[in-house]
């Protein structure tokens, strides 16, 4: 075998040979030259053609190549075996070794000796010359190998892929035996089907490369599962851990959910609880019961407020006798002990005697109103108010208020016997005032003063009842107090106009210059309004409507009076205002603040200009009037009064002199006084001043310099001088380059404030990319103070939520959920659940729950 | 007409009990409160000086070992274990709470270098320079073991003797397997005596191993060829590997994000990789002055802690470049290793003083059972100095360590070479063609190659 192998070895050396010839262009070259040169022997011819007959590609005369031809010994030796086989073996290939020998052959010539001393060789062993011809020449190779020869050992032949077996060297020992056909089909068959082929396995190093190139993609496919998870993680607020981890019992109920009864008597108990058939027996008897005990729902609730009535009515009572009881007040007690009597008294009197006591009563009260005694009427009193005294003397001004007072009292309406006919008389009065609204102006004061007079007598403090108590007793008295005080004054002033007589009022009209004052007089009036307006909210006795049914009644007229009754007149004013207007909230506040500001009529004037030019036109009073109302018709009532009493006052006040100045004119007289540009640029000096520091005036100390009169003459140093020029020519230069040295109208401060420096970074930090973004993560505050309490938990939250004492296990693996999203945002929801958890039954629960959900 | 007035309900301001807090009602209004951000920045400037005057991170010391600590292993089932092992041989099971010995392990002849307790906390596996791997049963805490100061001794469950010393070892999350660094990678199984898989790539020999804690049959090991080496358990085959310009001493897999590792180097720096795409770190954490020996993730996966041979434990943050914090104290020596704890309250670090140290993971945190408000209180403080710990002041403050002063000096000498070669480059980029010379950004810079 091994023979053959090496035989066919050689014959594919020779294939090789001549087929590699005409790749190469030295070759070539070499071919050309063989043809010159005459051929040696015909050995060669006959191998030439022998080669021709095996060869079916191509063939061309080529000459002994150079590694063979051994001219020199630049190539490395190799060995030949071939010369083993036996002389006679007939395979035409052996003609490659013989192209050996011939080239051998010519060398033979040169070195005689060598062939001689091969002959002698030959001559002993009987062995081809060729065998002792290498040898000779070369030196010897020996191929020792170390190990066996294996697939990771392979031969010399294998490593350069020479002398690859083929499957027609082993087919061709048995050609021609039987079956050989067959096999030769199969075989071919089998060479076709490329796909069997099992290709020589890798070597290790490139076959683990190749597997941890598959690996790698593995791995990473591996990784790359969890980046949802990561990513949801980073981008995470706050990521919490162990929120569901629940640390153990935290309430007793939840302790007692998990109690087992363990001692005899506990599993009795336990037996008995649980028991089937008590549960039904109790379940069948316990209904019936149940329905004999049934109670209508109506009964039921009149029950329950009932029970809640005098439940309220003990404690109140409660209440109102422990405070009570806690009076040590002497006076009080003794009030309350006569209060009592009188009661006690008033029960025990007999009827009749009450009726005649209502009687002798009446008759005082008519008494008092026909004679009118005590309504300032007297001499004294006539003569106390002509001469002013009772503004002057608060003496007299009181003697004459409580002369008002008991005719007040005398002349009230009465709550007693004829209580019906009092009222409808009442009522004519009104019909009748309301009929003589333009009546004359005494007529209209004594009505007003009649019924300032009652409101001041009707602010009794009631006896019984919730507003008896004590601190509601006091509000109401001290709001009696100022509310009769300023009826007091109303009525003075009352007393002085009817005193001063209809001439004089006429004059007062046209003196006093009306609303056109500013100023003053609007400031004071705003406070009191709004005290006012204050005692308003509190008292809701009719008094307040009294009053202002009054004012309605003859508002003019107490409009027209001297600067204190003005006061109560503007008072009223925005009462009424505040009451008439419809829709209050904004109209009123907006109105008030322009009367306030003193402006309100200006603003009146431009709002209807037909108003104004009424008042221009100097129309009488009462056709302006008339004019109003047909023109106004669908405006609201209080628009039209109040723009009625605006004609009023200025019909009255406003002659050919007055002329109502612009909107700029009234600003540049507003603001008459002070000259802002002068200021500022005063103020602008200065802080240019405090910046740029003016140079001090080079000074010499007292003492130097000074010594002799040359000194004297010679002055300041020049270096001095020099220095302040510089520094002046600074400052100059300094002033000329800050921001606001064109801007006459600004300010700009180039001064750096340290403390707010602080509050500044020098550079923008780094997760931020723009100066807003970070500047509008600052802007927000987060603390308690300044954030409802719902917020300031996730505003404050840290990043990281976990609870000591916890183990925190790695990241299990999720799938990503195209729900989770709802999850991220209720984090603390799903916390709150999570403890939930522990009972069995909560358990259940919740798996009700989101089974309804699923369901749902 | 239409009245304003100010109705105030009883029930809205009166407390159920007595003990309630008063409610108090606050107009939030901006306008009626223009200082707010004055009163925010002045309330962060508080916070972080409390902090530093609260900063009191070292807890106590654990003393007993006779040798520097080598190793340590967290019980990862229970929280108050730690187990150490020293040069001399010894491990011990350590109370934290109480801070003593619980138990001995004695068998090994020569240094431990591995240590490692499976997930479910009841094996222990130790391996060492005596080319031998034991297997301990460790014991069930019970409240008798932390009273009782008698230390006893346990015997190996199981010893397995090897062809090679080891030099660490790492147990699989939630399996049976753990695997030992040593000549090469092995695998072994609990009831085997000898390795049922062994990975070599390259001759030199692994000097860490650990397992991923996310993908338990993904590993990372680190040789002393400067490699880093990932392998996937279930190809039995590697994955990637990365030679860089030094060692790595170790490495930690991050709890929470798992493709991603960071890599404690000998030139004092920790390069977070991402298993996906090594040829580039995604961040260098620079501070130590001196290799970093072990480090250890946070479980919250939000910051791991280094233990160095410059003798300080730093704490940093997952994606920062630098420390949130240096532990070091006069008689601490170098650090080995160091442990994160399974709550991510406490740090613990060993170090060749013999001692194992216990610190805060929060230098001022407080301790113990806190109160809703006082917890809501510690949260805005928190939160109010993040938000202005960009303003000057409240940087200077936060930022403010004192550091032993090797450290600082060295800090100064590595500070001066960084500038003198920066200063170079420029100016050999300044004086050459441009598009010559490219320096590789700072993340690539130690990564010599990926090899295939």
């Amino acid at each position: 075998m091994v023979g053959e192998k090496r035989r066919s070895t050689s014959k594919n050396l020779a294939k090789n040979k001549k087929r590699k010839g005409p790749h190469l262009p030295n070759s070539i070259l070499k071919t050309i030259a063989n043809e010159k040169r005459p051929l040696n022997s015909d050995e060669e011819d006959d191998e030439i053609d022998s080669d021709d007959a095996n060869v079916d590609l191509y063939e061309y005369e080529e000459g002994v190549p150079e590694e063979e031809s051994r001219k020199n010994n630049r190539y490395d030796p190799v060995v030949n075996y071939d010369y083993e086989l036996p002389e006679d073996f007939e395979d035409e290939n052996v003609e490659s070794d013989d192209d050996d020998e011939g080239g051998n052959s010519d060398n033979e010539e040169g070195e005689g000796d060598v062939v001689r001393h091969t002959r002698m060789l030959q001559a002993v062993t009987g062995m081809p010359s060729a065998a002792f011809d290498g040898e000779s020449k070369r030196k010897p190779v020996l191929f020792t190998e170390a190990y066996p020869e294996s697939e990771f050992n392979p031969t010399r032949d294998v490593l350069e892929g020479k002398g690859l077996l083929t499957i027609d060297d082993f087919m061709a020992p048995i050609e021609g035996k039987p079956g050989f056909n067959d096999l030769q089909k199969r075989i071919s068959r089998m060479q076709k089907d490329t796909q069997a082929v099992v290709h020589a396995p890798l070597p290790k190093p490139e076959r683990e490369r190749l597997e941890r190139k598959a690996v790698k993609g593995l791995v990473d496919k591996e990784f790359n599962k969890w980046v949802h998870m990561v990513k949801r993680n980073r981008e995470a607020p706050t990521v919490y851990f162990n929120q569901n981890v629940s640390l153990g019992y935290s309430t007793v109920g939840a302790i007692a959910s998990e109690f087992q009864p363990r001692t005899d008597f506990e599993k009795k108990m336990a037996s008995v609880l649980n028991d089937n058939e008590l549960g039904e027996a109790h379940d069948e008897d316990g209904a019936k019961l149940l329905e004999l005990n049934e109670v209508s729902v109506e009964d039921h609730i009149k029950y329950r407020d009932h029970i809640a009535k005098m439940r309220s009515l003990l404690f109140r009572h409660e209440l109102k006798s422990k405070r009570i009881k806690k009076i040590k007040s002497k006076t009080y007690h003794r009030l309350k002990g006569k209060d009592l009597k009188k009661s006690a008294m008033g029960a025990l009197m007999d009827p009749e005697m009450a009726k005649e006591e209502a009687m002798k009563q009446e008759a005082r009260r008519v008494e008092e109103r026909m004679t009118l005694k005590h309504k300032n009427t007297g001499k004294w009193a006539k003569r106390m108010i002509s001469r002013g005294l009772n503004v002057k003397y608060d003496g007299t001004r009181a003697a004459i208020s409580e002369q008002l007072q008991i005719n007040a009292t005398l002349s009230r309406k009465m709550n007693s016997t004829n209580d019906g006919s009092s009222s409808d008389e009442s009522d004519d009065e009104e019909e009748l005032n309301d009929g003589s609204d333009q009546d004359t102006p005494s007529k209209l004061i004594a009505k007003a003063r009649e019924k300032t007079l009652k409101t001041v007598e009707d602010d009794e403090v009631p006896n019984s009842g919730l507003l008896s108590l004590p601190f509601m007793a006091r509000a109401m008295k001290k709001k009696n107090e100022e509310a009769i005080e300023e009826a007091k004054r109303a009525l003075e002033e009352y007393e002085e106009w009817e005193n001063s007589g209809g001439e004089e009022n006429s004059k007062k009209t046209a003196d006093v210059s009306g609303r056109r004052v500013f100023g003053a007089t609007a400031k004071v009036e705003a406070p009191k309004e709004s005290r006012k307006d204050s005692d308003n909210f509190y008292d809701n006795s009719d008094s307040d409507n009294d009053m202002e049914g009054i004012e309605n009644n003859d508002l003019r007229a107490v409009r027209d009076t001297a600067s204190p009754v003005r006061n109560t007149g503007a008072i009223t004013e925005t009462e009424k205002f505040d009451d008439d207007i419809e829709n209050p909230a904004s109209k009123t506040t907006f109105d008030v603040a322009l009367f306030a500001s003193g402006s309100w009529k200006k603003m009146k004037g431009c709002q209807n200009a037909e108003t104004k030019k009424k008042t221009k036109k100097h129309v009488p009073y009462s056709k302006s009037q008339d004019k109003k109302e047909s023109r106004d018709e669908e405006s609201e009532d209080s628009e039209s009064e109040a723009e009625q009493m605006v004609d009023g006052i200025l019909t009255s006040a406003s002659k050919e002199t007055y002329e109502i100045p612009s909107q700029a004119e009234l600003i540049q007289r507003a603001f008459a006084g002070d000259d802002v540009v002068d200021e500022f640029e005063k103020e602008k000096q200065e802080v240019l001043n405090q910046e740029v520091p003016e140079p001090e005036k080079p000074v010499l100390v007292p003492g130097w310099g000074q010594w002799t009169n040359i000194q004297k003459k010679r002055g300041l140093p020049s270096w001095m001088v020099r220095e302040h020029e510089d520094a002046k020519k600074k400052r100059t230069l300094d002033l000329k380059t800050r921001k606001d040295a064109r801007l006459r109208h600004v300010i700009i401060s180039e001064k750096v404030d340290k403390k707010a420096e602080k509050l500044h970074t020098t550079t923008l930090p780094f997760p931020y990319t723009s100066k807003e973004v970070f500047e509008h993560s600052m802007r927000m505050p987060i603390g308690p103070e300044f954030n409802p309490a719902t917020i300031v938990g996730s505003l404050n939250r840290p990043e990281v939520v976990k609870k000591a004492g916890v183990i925190i296990k790695p990241l299990k693996f999720e799938e990503a959920n195209p729900n989770e999203k709802v999850d991220d945002e209720h984090p603390r929801s799903n916390q709150k659940q999570n403890p939930k958890k522990g009972g069995k039954t909560g358990k259940g629960q919740r798996k009700g729950k989101s089974k309804q959900k699923t369901k749902a | 007409m239409k009245i304003k007035t100010l109705s105030r309900s009883v029930d809205e301001y009166t407390r159920e009990r007595s003990q309630d807090l008063q409610r108090v009602f606050h107009n939030f209004d901006p306008s009626l409160r223009p200082m707010e951000k004055a009163v925010e920045y002045k309330r962060a400037l508080t916070a972080a000086k409390l902090e530093k005057i609260f900063a009191r991170p070292f807890v106590g010391a654990m003393d007993g070992h006779r040798d520097g600590v080598s190793c340590m292993a967290k019980n990862p089932n229970y929280l108050k274990g730690i187990f150490s092992a020293s040069m001399d041989g010894d491990i011990r099971l350590w109370d934290i709470s109480s801070r003593r010995t619980v138990c001995q392990f004695p068998g090994h002849q020569g240094a431990v270098r591995g240590l490692t307790v499976s997930t479910d906390g009841n094996v222990l596996v130790s391996c060492g320079t005596d080319c031998t791997v034991r297997l301990w049963k460790v014991p069930r805490p019970t409240l008798e073991d932390s009273s009782v100061s008698s230390e006893n001794f346990i015997e190996p469950a199981a010893e397995y003797v090897w062809k090679n010393a080891f030099w660490a070892v790492d147990h699989q999350f939630e399996g049976d397997l753990f695997a030992t660094a040593g000549a090469q990678l092995e695998i072994w199984n609990h009831n085997r005596a000898s390795p049922v898989q062994s990975f070599q790539w390259g001759t030199d020999s692994v000097i860490s191993v650990r397992f991923n804690p996310g993908e338990p049959d993904i590993l990372a090991t680190s040789a002393s060829d400067r490699s880093i080496t990932i392998y996937d358990l279930r190809m039995s085959s590697a994955a990637r590997r990365i030679i860089m310009m030094t060692k790595t001493n170790s490495i930690a897999w991050n709890p929470m994000e798992p493709m991603n590792l960071t890599a404690a180097n000998e030139d004092g720096s920790c390069y977070s990789f991402d298993g996906r795409k090594m040829d580039e770190a995604k961040c260098v954490h620079k501070d130590h002055v001196s290799a970093v020996m072990d480090i250890d993730f946070s479980p919250t996966g939000r910051e791991f802690v280094t233990g160095s041979y410059d003798r300080s434990v730093r704490i940093f943050p997952y994606n920062g470049g630098h420390s949130r914090e240096i532990y070091h104290t006069k008689r601490m020596q170098r650090v080995f290793c160091v442990k994160y704890s399974c709550d991510a309250t406490y740090v613990l670090s060993g170090s060749d003083d013999t001692n194992l140290r216990l610190w805060k993971a929060k230098a001022s945190e407080q301790l113990g059972v806190i109160l809703p408000r006082e917890q809501k209180k510690h949260e805005y403080n928190e939160a109010v100095k993040n938000r202005y710990k960009h303003l000057p002041e409240v940087k200077r403050i936060v930022r403010h360590r004192h550091l032993p002063k090797p450290i600082y000096k060295a800090l100064g000498i590595i500070r001066t070479v960084n500038d003198s070669k920066r200063r170079k480059e420029d100016r050999r980029r300044a004086h050459s063609a441009p598009g010559t010379i490219v320096t590789k950004p700072l993340r690539q810079r130690r990564i010599i190659k990926e090899v295939e």
